[in-house]
């Protein structure tokens, strides 16, 4: 996850209403300087990052909902639609990095394998795609996989990823859409409405 | 004989803490009450916690309106004018409810504004014999306060401010009985809100409504063995009623003065804001009304018809500036620092509900909104980092992320095994079966092991530690870091 961007020109002391269009001006800066990676299908890091950064704006426009204009619960709900969007792409980016790694790599070797390698020596540049300890826990190298149980993960593999193609169709397809009426611009003119 | 011809009506007015109704025969100008009853539901504790009306909350409404409705069917009144106030004016889900009343018992609540449930208050309060034409009128509900200023029987001017007894229980007197640190906070707390809300002038006499003023009149009653027509309250009453109230548990005051629990405890908020207006207003006595919203509702349907809300939004409109108006405007202009020392508590205050069913109750969707609450949290907390004392921040951040972490694993770990368990039931064949079998056996001993972890957590948490840390976090912290 990326690190929140810095909330800078903030002054205590100034009227409330005026640092919350402050902050969220930033937060939605945020979230368009990962819009490059919405047509990356396998930007695994990167979509996920979008969606932090839209959960951030959103919370922004929630926590200052009492000072900023009652229509920014429209620009709300898009970005919440936008997270729910992208929290069912990575539910399944978890589900299927844990069953490549269950049926071993050997036989691996497309555009989303490749991507998640990448995204293997990410480490330490923010929180993994598995947590180690899920990752111990699911491993028991004195526990192999009878015929019958690899064929079930092989299964339930191939279905995550066609449900994952159906979520990231609906996503980019919800998002297109919102460049289309300038989502950008109507979050500024509704922040300064 | 006009007995005969009046018609009968009936008033259900569903508040922050209580649902009430009201029947009675309408004649212009005046009411004969034939029936009054009272659910203390307290809607707007629910709101409080979790900006929504919860369903258990949800069900007492419903059955209320469902008594109350076939209450007005038994004495034949000839409509039901039913209105909410703050907590559904607040609540996400208001209009839902109202809309999922509608179905379930064809009452069609009205959700009126501030500014008209003053009018319907002044109405209320004013009708019949006995009161001053010049004279202040002041609702102390559960989520909000009306105050009505009136001169020759007609309004010149009224407001709605958001703070009631439910909500001054919940923010500022916790304890039970509440502290004298507690009562001197929110008495300052007060004193310093009340000239921001630009009454014009102070009138020569005031009439208190609602059933925090007539519960204190009870308990005056009881406890000072007052006249039992007595309906004046005089400051000293009040500061007396607070010694007690301070000095006494919710459970004691409600056995010994013949009180509902519920109201008890929220008791002492009520008188607070009563002795503080008081003061303001540099009066030594109020009149208590049991008379409000309802018997407002009632007159205003006699005087102008069917369209009775209408005229009453009109008269409000004129005259008043809503709750949301007021309030808007008011943290508009409020220093960003001070709005931050305003909700980073009541966040932290939202984390903290749900620790106890989170151990006890192994109670999955806790875990889920105790992860909400702290994610919101951290967010207003990056929000207002510049406001705060930068070592203090960092421990609390830190703190909080902790947390925030153990519970996104415990929950990403259940939902994930939650939807295994629906491909599971429809695998097509046992061997699909078997591998998602395999799966799931392991994500569940690890969702143990993390959920052990995450019980260590809690139990460990000292949660009023973590509340005074987010509290004083931005209490000086302008001074530390200035603008950035």
């Amino acid at each position: 996850m990326a690190k929140a961007k810095p909330l800078t020109m903030l002054d205590p002391q100034a009227p409330t209403g005026q640092n919350a269009r402050r902050i969220a001006d930033i937060r939605l800066d945020e979230l368009y300087g990962y819009a490059a990676h919405v047509d990356a299908p396998y930007e695994v890091r990167g979509l996920h990052n979008l969606r932090i950064a839209a959960k951030r704006l959103r919370y922004t426009l929630e926590i200052f909902a009492d000072v900023l204009p009652p229509a920014c619960q429209s620009i709300a709900d898009e970005l919440s639609q936008i997270q729910d969007e992208l929290g069912a792409l990575h539910d399944h980016d978890v589900m299927i990095a844990l069953l490549r790694l269950c049926l071993g790599s050997k036989d691996a070797g497309n555009v989303y394998e490749q991507t998640l390698a990448n995204a293997g020596k990410q480490q330490g540049k923010g929180k993994l795609l598995l947590e180690p300890a899920l990752v111990s826990a699911v491993l028991d190298p004195d526990a192999a996989l009878s015929p019958e149980q690899r064929y079930g993960l092989e299964q339930l593999l191939l279905k995550q990823m066609q449900a994952r193609e159906e979520c990231y169709r609906k996503f980019r397809q919800h998002w297109y859409q919102l460049q289309a009426r300038d989502f950008r611009r109507e979050t500024l003119d509704t922040l300064n409405d | 004989m006009q007995q005969q011809t009046s018609a009968i009506r009936a008033a259900i007015d569903i508040g922050s803490n209580t649902i009430e109704v009201l029947i009675a025969r309408c004649l212009p100008g005046d009411l004969e009450i034939i029936e009054h009853q009272t659910t203390m539901a307290r809607l707007g504790e629910s709101v409080d916690n979790s900006g929504e009306i919860s369903r258990d909350k949800f069900n007492i409404a419903l059955d209320a309106v469902h008594e109350y409705q076939q209450l007005a069917k038994k004495q034949k009144a000839e409509q039901i004018l039913a209105v909410a106030t703050e907590a559904l004016r607040e609540a996400r889900n208001g209009r839902d409810f109202l809309e999922a009343i509608k179905r379930e018992t064809g009452v069609e609540v009205q959700l009126i504004s501030g500014s008209a449930e003053a009018v319907l208050d002044y109405y209320g309060t004013t009708y019949g014999s006995g009161a001053p034409s010049d004279v202040g009128v002041l609702d102390v509900g559960g989520g909000s306060t009306e105050l009505i200023l009136a001169k020759n029987r007609h309004i010149t001017w009224l407001t709605s401010i958001p703070i009631g007894s439910g909500a001054i229980h919940d923010r500022y007197l916790p304890s039970d009985p509440p502290t004298d640190e507690e009562m001197k906070a929110t008495s300052s707390y007060l004193a310093q809100y009340l000239p921001t809300i630009g009454i014009p002038e102070a009138p020569p006499a005031l009439i208190v409504t609602g059933s925090s003023a007539s519960s204190l009149l009870k308990l005056t009653k009881h406890a000072f063995k007052l006249d039992v027509q007595h309906n004046r309250l005089a400051i000293e009453d009040l500061m007396r009623c607070e010694g007690l109230l301070s000095a006494l548990p919710a459970e004691e005051i409600a056995r010994r003065f013949e009180q509902r629990l519920e109201r008890a405890r929220i008791l002492a908020a009520g008188a607070l804001i009563i002795q503080a207006m008081m003061q303001y207003f540099h009066l030594d006595e109020v009149r208590v009304s049991s008379h409000g919203v309802r018997e407002g509702a009632l007159l205003a349907y006699t005087r102008f018809g069917e369209h009775w809300l209408e005229e009453v939004n009109s008269i409000a409109a004129r005259q008043g500036r809503t709750s949301a108006e007021q309030d808007a405007r008011d943290k508009q202009q409020q220093p960003f620092a001070e709005f931050g020392q305003d909700i980073l508590p009541a966040y932290a205050k939202k984390l903290l509900k749900w620790p106890a069913d989170i151990r006890e109750q192994e109670d999955s969707e806790a875990v889920h909104k105790m992860r909400v609450a702290s994610r919101r949290l951290r967010a207003a907390l990056d929000a207002f980092e510049s406001s705060a004392d930068a070592a203090l921040f960092k421990k609390v951040n830190r703190r909080v992320k902790k947390l925030a972490d153990r519970l996104g694993v415990v929950r990403d770990t259940d939902v994930m095994i939650t939807g295994l368990h629906a491909d599971e039931q429809a695998a097509p064949d046992k061997e699909q079966a078997a591998g998602l079998h395999w799966l799931i056996d392991r994500l569940e001993a690890y969702h143990k092991q993390e959920k052990q972890a995450l019980d260590t957590e809690l139990q460990s948490l000292d949660e009023e530690a973590l509340k005074q840390q987010v509290a004083s976090c931005t209490a000086n912290g302008a001074a530390h870091h200035g603008k950035s």
